[in-house]
């Protein structure tokens, strides 16, 4: 199936109503991007350099470059910052913004210093307990999960997300039901 | 006479009049609102997944601007959104708090190019059970009449499908090798026998070519390449559409004129002869006023589109809209009603998974109330089913074991997605605008759409059985991605509008006679969906298809005989 936007249940089954002709109903499940943010934070559509910072290093330590490409490899940083200046809209960028913000702060209370500027392994660190809570406490902070769906999605569905790290068959030629696994071992970009 | 006939509209069934109607040795005129179709231009189905912008999504600000009152469906990416019409360009308004959307194609071709190709008949069971409990009027049609066209029609196109025996759903004669069932769908297939003999579950149907035939080899067509990718167009022309199959058929007879962007104003009516005389149109790319003349005309603007043609083309001895002495044009609008989506894990099976993307899910038709009338609601509802296995996803964990934990594929999953009937009701309407007009003049539709307390029994029948069905399987960790709680304002709407002009026997309550020809005016025919007279759970389309070509002929006769 199709993973565009899996944050959650609601999503994967919003990703499902892609590919389908039963879809006309997904329209009311495309609810808006919770605007929740009270901080004052700038109206500019374009991420800021620290912003920006803070999105590519999140990006990276969310999908590091192992012996496949990374977040930054894929350009992850860059199409996120293409949707927040073309595609998104204010409630979005207000969203972004405080959702950033709010993450920074966390980052600098729990390790002293902007995300960015941390070594590698402590960002491992504090994001992958950061991570684990926003799993476990449902409503702890939606927006990374938003973000992090965001940095996915633009990972899987760039060339090397795609085709390399799992599989991807531009014309497939035939469809097969039921196959052995073990012949198409690798989860299907889409 | 400019032509013998003028088709108003390209699309599902304006391309088989057309096509039937130039076989026939007519001279056509095929009018189209939209925009030529041009397959190198305006398809997007090579573009690979990183070479769509913004992810394929529809930024916020032109959904904001071109899609305000239907939003964004499940079908429209950022890479083929020129297909759709904005509702800048065609406006509409709807009751308040009533949530009707109104998705129409801007192009030759319609909605035929963007459809989700599932093709099932309907039964003898369904032209008959409006007679049998007293909801609308009696078709004027029984499957014996529609059956051999139905096959006419299957063969042309090409339906991939088995032969299933089910007698609600009957089987075409022409069908190409089906898809094949994932194994969680054959896991429910088989405990359903057990659990629940009545309700079967089988392969969707759909117009796909799997064993493409001389006839569709030569109009270019090709074998399905499993890419899913039809709503961008096929350059294959593996699924039927109007661009690949009926309008090049009527193009090689040297019949066809095709005018693009012509949005259709009024039929001019003279009342001594009681005929359609001319077809008024405006230029959309230059506001150019013309009239086009011809001997019969069929309207195929879509079931909206057509009933706004017919009021605006009201006269002063016919000030409630043409064809409209019964007064049941723009009423009994209909849909399939969804609300009910029950989706579960598929446990085992662990060693399997699928090659390829398959256009189609499987189908649950419908069992309820048939053939005897059991419940306290009428009539009832089909499932199309949608299985797979989890696939990446934003799930929790980073780094290395995140990449690793996506790479494999997660457990199995299925949906059971409830489409359900909806009973003919005179007071679901579609109106022209008093005095609201789109840019070319033309009074807007309002459209006026209630679920009504039937349409609600069924939805939450349909819901309850979905969990017995998947939890009498085993399966388990159910998850309702819609429940009809959500959705009882109103109809959203499945894209199967019809019903605005109806067949039946009688002219004081219907407006079209068995052929689909006006009781008033007999030079004019509808075959789009506003011609049904009961809406069944099957999607519609290869029933417009049929219908279409049946009244072609007819029509035709007629001219050649004479009468008209």
């Amino acid at each position: 199936m199709t993973n565009f936007f899996m944050t959650d249940r609601r999503d994967a089954i919003k990703a499902l109503l892609a590919i389908s002709a039963a879809g006309a109903l997904s329209a009311c499940l495309e609810g808006p991007a919770d605007s929740g943010g009270s901080t004052t934070v700038s109206s500019a559509p374009t991420l800021s350099a620290s912003e920006m910072a803070l999105v590519s290093a999140l990006a990276q330590t969310i999908i590091p470059k192992t012996e496949t490409a990374g977040a930054i490899e894929a350009v992850v940083p860059a199409t996120i910052q293409s949707l927040f200046t073309e595609w998104a809209d204010d409630n979005y960028r207000t969203y972004w913004r405080a959702g950033l913000d709010k993450l920074e702060k966390h980052f600098v209370r729990s390790g002293g210093q902007p995300f960015a500027k941390m070594t590698a392994s402590q960002q491992s660190n504090l994001l992958g307990k950061y991570d684990t809570q926003a799993f476990a406490e449902n409503g702890f902070d939606d927006f990374y999960k938003s973000l992090k769906s965001t940095v996915a999605t633009a990972y899987y569905m760039s060339e090397p997300g795609a085709s390399e790290e799992l599989a991807y068959e531009s014309v497939p030629g035939e469809w097969r039901g039921c196959v052995p696994l073990s012949e198409f071992p690798k989860t299907w970009a889409t | 006479m400019d032509f013998d006939a003028i088709v108003v509209g390209s699309g599902m069934s304006g391309g088989w009049a057309a096509k039937e109607l130039c076989e026939r040795g007519l001279k056509v005129c095929v009018l189209e609102r939209g925009k030529p179709t041009e397959p190198t231009r305006d398809y997007s189905d090579f573009l690979e997944p990183w070479e769509t912008k913004h992810l394929d999504r529809i930024s916020k600000q032109t959904a904001e601007r071109d899609f305000p009152i239907t939003g964004v469906n499940y079908a429209m990416k950022e890479s083929n959104r020129h297909l759709w019409m904005t509702d800048r360009e065609q406006p509409y308004q709807r009751t308040d708090d009533q949530s009707f959307n109104w998705r129409r194609g801007a192009h030759v071709g319609g909605r035929s190019l963007l459809w989700g190709r599932a093709s099932y008949r309907f039964s003898p069971f369904d032209f008959e059970v409006n007679k049998l409990d007293g909801e609308g009027v009696d078709w004027p049609v029984r499957y014996d009449d529609i059956a051999p066209w139905y096959d006419h029609v299957e063969k042309f196109a090409g339906i991939a499908g088995n032969r299933d025996g089910i007698e609600q759903l009957p089987d075409g004669k022409h069908f190409q090798p089906a898809f094949e069932h994932t194994c969680a769908e054959l896991d429910l297939k088989e405990k359903l026998k057990v659990s629940f003999p009545e309700r079967k579950l089988i392969m969707g149907r759909v117009a796909h070519l799997t064993k493409p035939t001389e006839e569709q080899l030569a109009l270019g067509r090709g074998q399905c390449q499993a890419r899913n990718r039809c709503n961008h167009g096929c350059s294959f022309g593996a699924y039927f559409s109007s661009n690949h199959a009926t309008l090049p058929a009527a193009e090689r007879t040297g019949n066809l004129t095709l005018i693009p962007n012509s949005a259709v104003s009024k039929l001019i009516h003279d009342p001594v002869k009681n005929r359609i005389t001319g077809v008024q149109v405006v230029d959309t790319e230059t506001g150019a006023g013309t009239t086009h003349t011809a001997k019969i005309v069929f309207v195929n603007a879509s079931t909206i589109g057509t009933t706004l043609i017919l009021l605006n083309s009201a006269t002063e001895d016919r000030p409630n809209g043409l064809a409209n002495s019964s007064d049941q044009l723009g009423r009994n609008l209909m849909d399939h009603i969804g609300g009910s989506q029950v989706v579960a894990h598929v446990p085992g099976h662990l060693d399997k998974y699928f090659y390829g993307r398959r256009p189609i899910g499987a189908y649950i038709p419908r069992y309820r109330n048939y053939p005897k009338q059991e419940e306290s609601y009428k009539r009832g509802w089909g499932y199309q089913v949608y299985s797979w296995r989890e696939g990446w996803g934003a799930n929790k964990g980073i780094g290395e074991s995140f990449k690793t934990g996506n790479q494999t594929p997660g457990p199995w999953g299925i949906m059971l997605d409830a489409f359900g009937e909806c009973l003919p009701d005179p007071t679901n309407t579609v109106r022209a605008h008093k005095t609201k007009t789109d840019k070319w003049g033309q009074p807007i539709a309002v459209v006026d759409f209630k679920l009504g307390s039937n349409e609600e029994a069924l939805m939450r029948a349909a819901h309850a059985d979905a969990f017995e069905i998947l939890k009498a399987a085993g399966f388990n960790g159910f998850y309702e991605a819609t429940k009809p709680d959500d959705n009882l304002n109103g109809v959203l709407g499945r894209i199967h509008e019809m019903g605005t002009a109806r067949m039946g026997r009688d002219p004081k309550t219907s407006v079209l006679n068995g052929w689909n020809q006006s009781h008033d005016i007999p030079n004019l025919f509808v075959t789009d969906g506003s011609f049904m007279t009961s809406s069944a759970v099957q999607n519609p389309s290869l029933t417009y298809m049929a219908f279409s070509a049946r009244a072609a002929h007819h029509a035709a006769d007629l001219l050649q005989e004479g009468e008209l």
